[in-house]
């Protein structure tokens, strides 16, 4: 109890008289935690508690089995009849478009004959009863109570390319994380979807004995070989997987601004050594011990872990709200439709903040902390050592600065631990800790070598500055250090997103070709193949003006336990036209004519690189009734799917999958012939089929709009980056002001002006920028190089040509600068209004 | 040695009126506000001090020197009275007016020295200069460094000198522009004997060069032997004048 009374009285109340700096060094921490927090929770919610948004009335089944391009009839009628006392359902798995306010929704079609109504979670006072509910199958949906309508309403939905009224039967309880569904009997949905005879999935449910392995081998037996049996869920666990990547490099984002706030406690509890060191003698002087001093720095570093790490907690909640809708757009946009789980701040989570609020402050005030109980008692109380003198071996850190980047330049180069970039992130680490030894060198080089340029410049303030800053190389070295880690963070995202968006540019420039692009209407997503009536392409290509038609066909299968997409193309005609790019440089028509000679396939480099496949290799592919080897004939560069494609031609697959109807048309207009003539006759043509079509133009605005939307979280995490970094500025300057009062207050017994001591403070800070500028750019580029050639090559498999954003980094770097100028104002108006006397004669 | 006027007790030596010099005080008072009460530093307090004189404040501590050094330098402002400085009144000159003043023509020195550490020595020196906008304040700031014979210490740090030798740099700074009242707090108050004596004859001589009054506070009498006249102060006033 004593020892807390002490604690109170010589660390914690004293803090009480700077509650600016003290309130400025806590909100850098909870900035820091709530960044962490809340993409936790929100990637928990979007990514992590994953469900695919058409996993629902899926009850307890044990095993599902699945086929690409659908289960036939006929495998679910010999399971159905198969010795065993299995449940069988299947199932029709898409999506429809509610035409009245557009929303995209599961679509399911289950056979609600043999269904048991307690399964499908009906409204009964909104709904047919039950045992009307076989009567009524053929005739209408079930729709889930978000949208709105109720039995006996009717509804509009798209489905494909096709608009129909539908019954709404009865409606379904929201499940808390619904976004909405359309149920039909099974046999409606297969006929709204032209999928006759065949089904998306069969769900079993086995008899607990024998064991569930005993039973796959059982069923396996009995299917065909192009059909898969797998445990229920699989498709989740995939996509967790799948997901698993992006979560991480968005988690080590979040770090950055751990890292940047772990500066500033440092920075803080450094200051509050030195400051304390005639205290720190006395009390060592009266009886307290190493490990009291150490304990009690350790302790007041707690405080601002703890007290910032509360308000983290919150923050993170409040701000993971915002991030889930960014977080589910982007996995919507680039892995798969997902269905975001409520967030939850579980006990464990709180735990969590705390963890990292304190561990983060702990872990940087250690070192000050220890060089506080290492102070000798005698030295301490002498008068006079209350300058910021902390050692500084700039010479030593500069060598450690050069092993670890030598380290970190090895690590580099090291490959992928389970798909994921572990040595690049290290690299990473090492290459901003060898910025951060490598700085008091820096400063120190460029402040002794710029003083008496700086005073010819910009007058004694800035010499004054100058010098005051090598002097205090500590102070200096980790408020340039945290500030360069942000702004490095910023510069290499900048850059890694610039190249990746010029890339994307350029790439799109090579591959679309087309004039028009045709697709189903609906939000467009990675993992929805709506299809087109087969006969449309026909029509089109007869139009006067047309050139040709490429039809496409988009599949959603699983390869090696990882989701991928599987695409059909036509490999002839208006086909060539297009300039798809080859690793191997190889021309289109050479590879497509490989595509069109047998069982070839060309796989985009995500999919190569995720599944370590090369040119030459054989992959076998589950088509019909068979298991089919393809030979990959080469690989192409692709950026519109992380998953990564797998294309083969398409008279090849329809030998195996016999469903005609394309999900993307691509039109190409004769020379001399009018775009928008075409685009007219088509419009004509399709009026009957609910199509979006897209200029060249319109779809590469559309994806660069996407593309934005996806990165629109890293912007935001290098807001919350820079703005720790700035608070943390703003916080030292003030420290430094308070620090550095007898220097100021002889300045004015020395005739400085009011407004010279302003300016020298906002020089300081400016200088801080400036310097903090040169670092963060130069470890921003070799950052940007890890996060383009390694880190991101890595995790999703994509080729980016650096390419240097100059408008994007010159207004970052000008913005940060602008923004350490003015944290600088409010420690300058403080300065300014010190009391010379008074601050003068206290020493 | 111009006029004192002892407040009780001491018959008067002559009025402040009569006496022409750059600072003379007229029945200064200062009042502090101290946790609320008012605490009264100097009161009634008059002097005149001629150019080229060296005056000594002694008294204990809180009798108000530091406080009539800081009126004196135009570091604050009385609570009433005037506090003339070349015949202008600190207290109807704005903020600008006042550091005007301090740049040209007044110099402090301390008892703790108040080097820059940031700053070498010949740079400590150029610093009043270079505040003021001057322009050869290298050479004037060498000149002066030379006079108190530091001339060749001038790239050292503040902290790889003697005491003796850093208030000879912090006399230096403050005679750099030639300051008319130069204004030392306890000069050698962190020396030994000797090196403040040495001090104390530096002080000694820029006062018989008649260009620049000195005002000194200080705790010994010794000290006060090496000046023109001691002005010995209790409570805030003036008790004696005393001539060595």
């Amino acid at each position: 109890m004593s020892r807390l009374r002490l604690f109170y009285r010589l660390i914690l109340r004293p803090l009480h008289r700077e509650p600016l700096r003290t309130f400025l060094v806590v909100l850098a921490v909870a900035l820091g935690v709530a960044v962490v927090l809340a993409l936790e929770l929100a990637g928990d919610a979007a990514a992590g508690s994953f469900r695919s948004s058409i996993e629902t009335l899926t009850g307890d089944a044990d095993l599902e089995v699945t086929a690409i391009g659908g289960v036939p009839d006929e495998v679910i009628g010999k399971l159905a009849t198969l010795p065993y006392s299995i449940t069988v359902r299947p199932r029709i798995e898409d999506y429809a478009v509610v035409k009245a306010t557009g929303q995209t929704v599961p679509l399911v079609g289950l056979d609600l004959i043999a269904e048991h109504p307690e399964n499908l979670n009906l409204d009964r006072q909104n709904s047919a009863k039950a045992d009307e509910i076989a009567d009524t199958a053929n005739q209408g949906v079930w729709i889930s109570q978000r949208l709105g309508a109720k039995a006996g309403d009717k509804i509009r939905l798209q489905i494909n390319d096709q608009t129909n009224e539908y019954l709404v039967r009865g409606v379904l309880k929201d499940s808390g994380d619904s976004g909405g569904l359309v149920l039909m009997d099974i046999a409606t949905a297969q006929r709204a979807l032209h999928r006759l005879g065949r089904v998306d999935r069969v769900l079993l449910k086995v008899p607990s004995t024998p064991s569930l392995e005993e039973w796959e081998q059982r069923l396996r037996a009995v299917l065909p070989a192009g059909v898969e049996l797998r445990r229920e869920g699989s498709q989740t666990d995939e996509n967790r997987r799948m997901l698993s990547a992006f979560r991480w490099n968005l988690r080590i984002l979040s770090y950055v601004a751990l890292v940047v706030g772990a500066f500033l406690i440092f920075n803080t509890i450094s200051v509050s050594v030195v400051r304390r060191r005639p205290e720190i003698g006395i009390v060592r002087a009266l009886g307290a011990s190493r490990s009291d001093v150490l304990t009690a720095f350790l302790g007041e570093a707690a405080c601002f872990g703890f007290i910032g790490g509360l308000l983290g907690i919150l923050s993170g909640r409040l701000l993971a709200s915002g991030a889930v809708g960014l977080l589910g757009a982007t996995v919507d946009n680039l892995y798969v439709s997902s269905r975001p789980a409520p967030i939850e701040l579980t006990p464990g989570t709180i735990l969590f903040g705390l963890a990292i609020g304190v561990g983060m402050s702990l872990a940087s005030a250690a070192s000050p902390a220890r060089e506080a109980s290492l102070v000798a008692p005698i030295e301490a109380m002498a008068r006079g050592e209350r300058e910021y003198a902390a050692r500084v071996h700039k010479v030593r850190d500069l060598w450690i600065a050069v092993v670890l980047a030598v380290f970190g330049a090895a690590a580099s180069l090291a490959p992928a631990i389970a798909g994921k970039p572990f040595f690049g992130y290290a690299s990473a680490l090492l290459m901003i800790a060898a910025c951060a030894f490598a700085i008091p060198a820096l400063v120190s080089g460029l402040t002794a070598v710029s003083s008496q340029l700086l005073r010819r410049i910009a007058g004694v303030e800035a010499f004054l500055a100058s010098r005051s800053l090598a002097a205090s190389l500590r102070r200096t070295s980790v408020l340039v250090g945290a500030l360069a880690t942000a702004i490095a963070m910023t510069t290499s995202v900048g850059i890694m997103v610039g190249s990746f968006r010029q890339t994307v540019q350029v790439w799109m420039d090579n591959q679309l070709t087309a004039d028009l692009f045709l697709r189903p209407a609906g939000d467009p997503a990675v993992d929805r193949h709506p299809t087109i009536d087969p006969s449309l392409a026909d029509k089109i290509a007869l139009l006067p003006g047309v050139a040709g038609v490429d039809r496409f066909r988009g599949y959603e299968i699983s390869y090696q336990g990882l989701p991928a997409s599987l695409g059909s193309a036509d490999t002839v005609g208006a086909h060539d036209l297009e300039k798809i790019q080859f690793l191997s440089g190889r021309r289109t028509s050479v590879v497509n004519a490989e595509l069109r000679s047998g069982a070839n396939a060309v796989v985009s480099e995500p999919f190569a690189n995720k599944h370590h496949v090369r040119a030459g290799d054989v992959i076998t592919l589950p088509l019909g009734a068979a298991q089919v080897p393809f030979r990959v004939v080469d690989i192409f560069y692709d950026y519109g799917s992380e998953k990564g494609f797998i294309v083969v031609d398409r008279s090849i697959m329809l030998r195996y999958v016999p469903d005609p109807a394309p999900s993307n048309l691509a039109v190409y207009v004769a020379t001399g012939s009018s775009v928008d003539q075409v685009r007219a006759e088509v419009e004509k043509i399709a009026s009957g089929h609910n199509l979006m079509i897209f200029t060249n133009r319109n779809l590469r605005t559309e994806a660069i709009r996407i593309f934005d939307r996806t990165f629109a979280i890293t912007y935001a995490l290098e807001v919350v980056a820079v703005t720790v970094a700035i608070i943390g500025i703003a916080g030292a300057l003030l420290a430094l002001v308070i620090d550095r009062r007898r220097e100021l207050g002889l300045l004015r017994f020395l005739g400085a002006a009011v407004s010279q001591i302003r300016k020298l403070i906002l020089v300081e800070a400016g200088l801080i920028g400036l310097l903090a500028n040169l670092a963060g750019l130069a470890l921003g580029i070799v950052l940007s190089l890890l996060l383009i050639f390694v880190i991101n090559k890595q995790s999703f498999g994509w080729t980016i040509q650096f390419h240097w954003p100059i408008a994007v980094l010159l207004s970052a770097l000008t913005l940060v600068y602008v923004a350490t100028v003015l944290a600088g104002f409010y420690p300058a108006r403080v300065a300014a209004r010190l009391d010379p006397i008074e601050v003068v004669h206290e020493e | 040695m111009g006029l004192i006027e002892p407040q009780t007790g001491f018959p008067p030596l002559g009025t402040a009126k009569d006496v022409t010099g750059f600072l003379r005080l007229d029945n200064v008072t200062k009042t502090y506000v101290s946790d609320g009460q008012p605490v009264q530093a100097l009161c009634g307090v008059s002097l005149a001090v001629r150019d080229g004189e060296f005056i000594a404040l002694v008294g204990r501590s809180g009798c108000g020197k530091s406080t009539l050094l800081n009126l004196a330098g135009a570091m604050d402002f009385p609570t009433s009275g005037r506090v003339l400085l070349d015949g202008v009144s600190t207290s109807d000159v704005n903020e600008n007016g006042l550091t005007r003043l301090r740049r040209e023509k007044v110099g402090f020195i301390f008892q703790s020295f108040q080097l820059l550490n940031t700053l070498t020595v010949l740079e400590n020196v150029e610093l009043p200069l270079l505040l003021a906008g001057e322009s050869d304040a290298c050479d004037r700031a060498q000149q002066q460094l030379d006079l108190v014979e530091l001339g060749d210490l001038g790239s050292r740090m503040p902290h790889q000198l003697s005491g003796g030798q850093m208030q000879r740099v912090a006399i230096a700074r403050a005679m750099v522009h030639s300051p008319k009242l130069l204004l030392a707090d306890e000069p050698t108050g962190n020396l030994d004997t000797v090196t403040g004596n040495v001090i104390l004859e530096g002080l000694r001589r820029i006062a018989d060069e008649g260009k620049t009054a000195i005002l000194m506070a200080t705790h010994s009498s010794e000290s006060a032997a090496f000046t023109d006249a001691i002005v010995k102060m209790r409570d805030g006033r003036i008790q004696e004048v005393v001539r060595p």
